[in-house]
């Protein structure tokens, strides 16, 4: 009896061993992706975050770049890029340089320029305009 | 003095006229890839976020955010990132500023497919080449794109991985797609 449960236990723990290995060191590296809606955001205001790259870029990048964000404002406009996906550009103080956020999915959103919207994304950098990429809409 | 002055006027007017008269081509989402491929992997990725700016003279330039391109799994995308090889958090863009040689032979007003050369200077990890590629620029119905397809070396911009050379070519071949508005 004792003999029978000790090589059920073996066994056990060899398929989990085996599972964990195989996914640890095979299927993660190639299928794992990314999800930024359960990431913590830096809270911003679009105004704030263009703000923040046109004083001092190098350190804005220090704070922001690859890091997910939670960006609000006002909707300038919303078009496809070349490949069809969906992209957002949200306003800020200088005309010239906005947020320009790439977005999941490959729906155009809907939303009227004047409207306000809160985009979470990944920050890639700065442009002419602060880079957004992998976006959700939060709020609209 | 008075004589001065005016020829400063006309030359400033003669200036305004001429970048007046100069038309400017422009998108945000123009698309770069590129595509290393040796034996053992095939590696892609593409960035959807270009900016660049192309006048009908010839004047073009390219700016893309090294962290704007997309792997399929994430684990590159890190690799690819990190200190061994694009430095991205240190050199964030990467940048591309000529002319195209050729730009007389292309009519802006005509539909067709004109084959163009450019050279320009490109800037990778903070290190600046010189670089010639062949493209086409292609027009219709108003609409003009821009393709081209080069080689760059890897080592020329001081990127100098181990795996350079084995699972990743000394050549990378990057492929331009950019529809103005």
């Amino acid at each position: 009896m004792n003999k029978k449960n000790l090589i059920i236990g073996a066994l056990l723990l060899a398929v989990v061993g085996f599972t964990s290995v195989w996914y640890f060191v095979f299927y993660r590296p190639t299928h794992h992706v990314r999800d930024i809606a359960g990431e913590n955001a830096i809270v911003v205001s679009a105004k704030d975050i263009v703000k923040e790259f046109q004083t001092n870029e190098s350190q804005a990048n220090t704070k922001y770049l690859n890091k997910v964000a939670e960006i609000t404002g006002e909707v300038v406009e919303a078009k496809k890029d070349q490949t069809g996906k969906p992209t957002v550009t949200i306003k800020s103080d200088d005309a010239f340089s906005n947020v320009f956020v790439s977005l999941r999915g490959d729906k155009q959103l809907e939303v009227k320029g004047g409207s306000t919207i809160t985009v979470k994304g990944v920050v890639t950098g700065f442009l002419s305009d602060v880079v957004v990429n992998d976006g959700i809409v939060t709020k609209q | 003095m008075i004589k001065k002055v005016f020829l400063l006027s006309l030359f400033s007017l003669s200036l305004c006229i001429g970048l007046f008269a100069q038309k400017i081509y422009a998108t945000k989402v123009g698309q770069i890839k590129f595509f290393s491929t040796t034996p053992t992997e095939d590696i892609d990725a593409v960035n959807n976020q270009v900016d660049s700016k192309m006048t009908d003279k010839g004047q073009i330039m390219f700016g893309l955010l090294i962290k704007g391109f997309v792997f399929e799994n994430d684990l590159m995308q890190e690799h690819f990132n990190g200190k061994d090889y694009m430095q991205s958090d240190k050199f964030p863009k990467a940048e591309f500023k000529g002319a195209i040689t050729n730009i007389a032979t292309v009519n802006f007003s005509k539909d067709g497919a004109y084959p163009v050369m450019s050279t320009g200077d490109l800037v990778i990890r903070g290190i600046s080449k010189k670089q010639s590629a062949a493209g086409l620029i292609v027009i219709e119905k108003g609409k003009i794109q821009l393709k081209s397809k080069f080689k760059i070396k890897l080592k020329d911009y001081g990127i100098t991985g181990k795996d350079i050379g084995s699972v990743i070519s000394n050549d990378i071949e990057i492929t331009v797609d950019a529809k103005y508005n």
